[in-house]
């Protein structure tokens, strides 16, 4: 542990050095526990807990996203020419997303999973250019991918 | 003349006696109280899950109804114990389900608890009712299911910010139609989504049901069903706050947030967006307790909510408070006791620098009954502490985590002992404290002297030498938990006031310059002392000078462990070849 040995050789000498010649010392060499070059290990400073750990790096990727690949993507009902747009940032997942656009669009929308005749289909368009169901990969991954949502009848699934 | 009390007449007076501290003492009177205090204590707490063996509590509390366990040591919140170190919990389920079948409640913290405890825990006590987790690891939501089916009296499970291994919210759909005794439901730290009509089932026939926490996937609009249901709820977590709502969706929502005329408690409110912050004002005079730390608002918006909550005890909120939010708060919320500031970045970098020490002075002016207290903030000057201390010299708690390590004052640079000297001073009923900043061997020297009364204290990036441990062993006459990382102390500290070891609960010493060598002296000097080096990438033959990475030390009549990883040495392992001698044998 750097900051450590660079005390502990100081320390075991008779004249210990001042404070601010030792904060000049470690500044030097200073590697938070976090960035330790020795392994690969889980950040332990600042001592905040797991979870709020996460939300903070999860909100810090959120603020810093290529807005151009951006969250706001343009959904269109089959047969009706206008579309909208919708910032997909704003979901904490599918339902609540099906939930908004069911409303949007004032028609029933289900994931692909439980289609039936009655119920319109979302789809998306991915980065690749295809066409995919809705609902079958995990939000986060879903988020990265999704370029246009669709909702399209029921026979055409 | 016998003057011995007849056990019934001892045990109906000890039925009286509900604190554990005050039946500890009881059953140090004679041998008679012990036996009789011993078959009529229900609630058991064991604060070192190493420190006794399951076997013997089980003996020795037939009448257990309520068993608390505490495993890993604190740091492990923040990363520093490595994986597998220990803190299990089947052992104690295996011995309880044999000698207390009657058990109906289990706290957890900081434990190793596998699916199986839990199918066991099912299988095992036939009217058990609260389950709470906090800090624990190990399980999935199919050992949720299991508690869920089996469980028939169950009032309360909590998992609070637990890890959790989450294959989908299904577990919710197992509590069958003829549970209705819940009062409790925490699932606030699982990701999958429940399924909603489970979840409004469950709420209708809980009629008893006081708090429900949320997880971030419940929608804004599942939450506003969910409420209707739900109206004489104490506590709420809400999910994620975010979903754009249209106006008759967001005056529905307002108007059954009116209806929660019980709520005292509020928390969740994931990225909850500045335009539903009013959706709350109904309920903000009721509220003793307020978690914001997961409320990414800036202070405008923060400060329209905490203007409003006059009765708030307890706030935990981020840093985006700035200053003048906790200026705010300062002026609004008289009856605070509780204040925690978290940072809203996760790197020291990213701190917000519109909170400095003065946010925590305005609210040690105004709030008299302010005593816990936990502030993280890019830096300080030791006249705020000595404010602080001034003000509030009733504080219990004061935990100041001043990110960047070593800063020193930023006014004078001078280093922070003599405004941690004027808190230790001042406030003489102080119990716990953590320590930051730049702080010589003189910051612990006055925190020996004055801190009499503290029971647990928390050191990173301080001190220059021996002595600073030396101060705290020697002084702090009611030290009961010391946990350090990254001080420059060595050995000589350690072991000259090795008997002190065994009037403390346990020590925790991480990246310190402690050798091998003392540890080993330790061992041998101190037998009731479990003595753990724990060390990932020691080699297998270690100097006796080398440093080693972290020790937890803590006193014990369990004897040495039998479920220790490689990677933890204490002197029942032969060094050299670095395997234990009992599991030879």
């Amino acid at each position: 542990m750097e900051i450590c040995n660079s005390y502990s050789s100081s320390s075991v000498d008779s004249t210990n050095p001042s404070p601010s010649e030792s904060s000049v010392n470690l500044s030097l060499s200073l590697t938070f526990p976090s960035t330790s070059p020795q392994r690969a290990r889980k950040q332990d400073w600042p001592p905040i807990k797991p979870r709020l750990r996460d939300t903070l790096k999860g909100r810090r990727r959120l603020l810093q996203r290529d807005y151009d690949t951006c969250l706001f993507v343009k959904v269109y009902m089959e047969g009706v020419p206008i579309g909208r747009k919708l910032d997909l940032s704003t979901f904490s997942g599918y339902e609540s997303l099906l939930e908004n656009l069911s409303h949007m669009f004032n028609t029933s929308i289900i994931c692909g999973n439980h289609r039936d005749r009655k119920h319109h289909v979302l789809t998306y368009q991915d980065t690749d250019g295809d066409w995919m169901m809705v609902g079958d990969i995990p939000w986060e991954m879903f988020l990265e991918t999704v370029r246009r949502l669709k909702i399209t009848k029921p026979e055409r699934c | 003349m016998d003057l011995r009390l007849p056990s019934k007449v001892l045990e109906h007076i000890f039925s009286f006696v509900d604190s554990n501290e005050d039946r500890n003492s009881v059953s140090l009177v004679c041998k008679s109280w012990f036996e009789t205090e011993r078959l009529t204590r229900k609630r058991v707490f064991v604060r070192n899950c190493y420190a006794v063996t399951p076997a013997a509590v089980a003996r020795r509390f037939p009448g257990m109804r309520s068993l608390t366990l505490k495993g890993k040591p604190h740091f492990a919140d923040y990363n520093l114990v490595p994986d597998g170190w220990g803190g299990y919990a089947w052992p104690w389920i295996e011995a309880m389900a044999e000698k207390s079948p009657s058990l109906e409640e289990l706290r957890l913290k900081r434990m190793v608890v596998t699916d199986e405890c839990l199918e066991k825990i099912a299988a095992s006590f036939k009217d058990f009712k609260v389950l709470v987790l906090t800090s624990c690891e190990g399980f999935s939501t199919d050992g949720l299911a299991a508690i869920a089916v089996a469980c028939r009296n169950l009032t309360e499970l909590e998992l609070r910010e637990c890890i959790v291994e989450d294959l989908g919210g299904d577990w919710l759909s197992y509590f069958p139609e003829t549970l209705t005794s819940l009062v409790s439901l925490d699932f606030s730290c699982l990701d999958s989504e429940v399924k909603l009509s489970d979840l409004e089932r469950l709420v209708s026939r809980s009629p008893n049901l006081k708090s429900l926490k949320l997880n971030r996937a419940v929608s804004l609009h599942a939450l506003g069903s969910l409420l209707c249901l739900a109206p004489q709820l104490v506590e709420l977590g809400t999910g994620s706050f975010s979903d754009k709502l249209d106006q008759e969706a967001v005056s529905k929502l307002a108007q059954v947030f009116t209806e929660l005329k019980e709520l005292k408690s509020l928390s969740g409110l994931w990225d909850v967006l500045p335009e539903y912050i009013p959706l709350l004002y109904s309920v903000c005079p009721g509220l003793t307790s307020l978690n914001l730390s997961y409320a990414t608002v800036q202070m405008p918006d923060l400060v329209e909510l905490l203007s409003r909550c006059s009765n708030l005890q307890k706030l935990w909120v981020m840093d985006l408070i700035e200053d003048k939010g906790l200026e705010v708060v300062a002026s609004s919320c008289k009856e605070l006791r509780e204040l925690r500031v978290f940072p809203s970045g996760a790197d020291v970098d990213e701190t917000n620098v519109a909170l400095t020490e003065q946010g925590l002075v305005y609210v040690s002016e105004a709030c008299p009954n302010l005593e816990s207290v936990l502030y993280f903030c890019a830096q300080f000057t030791n006249a705020a502490l000595v404010t602080i201390a001034k003000n509030r010299p009733n504080l219990k708690c004061f935990r100041l985590c001043v990110i960047e390590p070593f800063a020193s004052d930023h006014e004078t640079h001078q280093p922070l002992d003599e405004g941690f000297k004027a808190i230790v001073e001042s406030c003489k009923d102080l119990q716990r404290l953590s320590v930051s900043g730049l702080l010589t061997d003189k910051a612990f020297e006055h925190i020996g002297r004055h801190g009499k009364k503290l029971k647990m204290l928390s050191i990173a990036f301080a001190g220059d030498s021996d002595l600073m441990l030396h101060h705290l062993l020697s002084g702090c006459e009611s030290l009961n938990k010391l946990e350090i990382r990254d001080c420059p102390f060595g050995d000589t500290a350690l072991l000259e006031n090795a008997a002190k070891l065994e009037t403390m609960r346990s020590l925790w010493m991480s990246s310190c310059g402690v050798s091998f060598g003392a540890c080993k002296l330790l061992s041998e000097k101190m037998p009731k002392l479990n003595v753990e080096v724990i060390d990932e990438h020691s080699p297998e033959t270690r100097p006796d000078s080398s440093p080693v990475e972290k020790i937890y030390i803590y006193r014990t009549v369990a004897g040495p462990r039998m479920d220790m990883p490689e990677f933890v040495w204490t002197k029942h392992k032969n060094p050299e070849i670095g395997v234990s001698h009992l599991a030879i044998e």
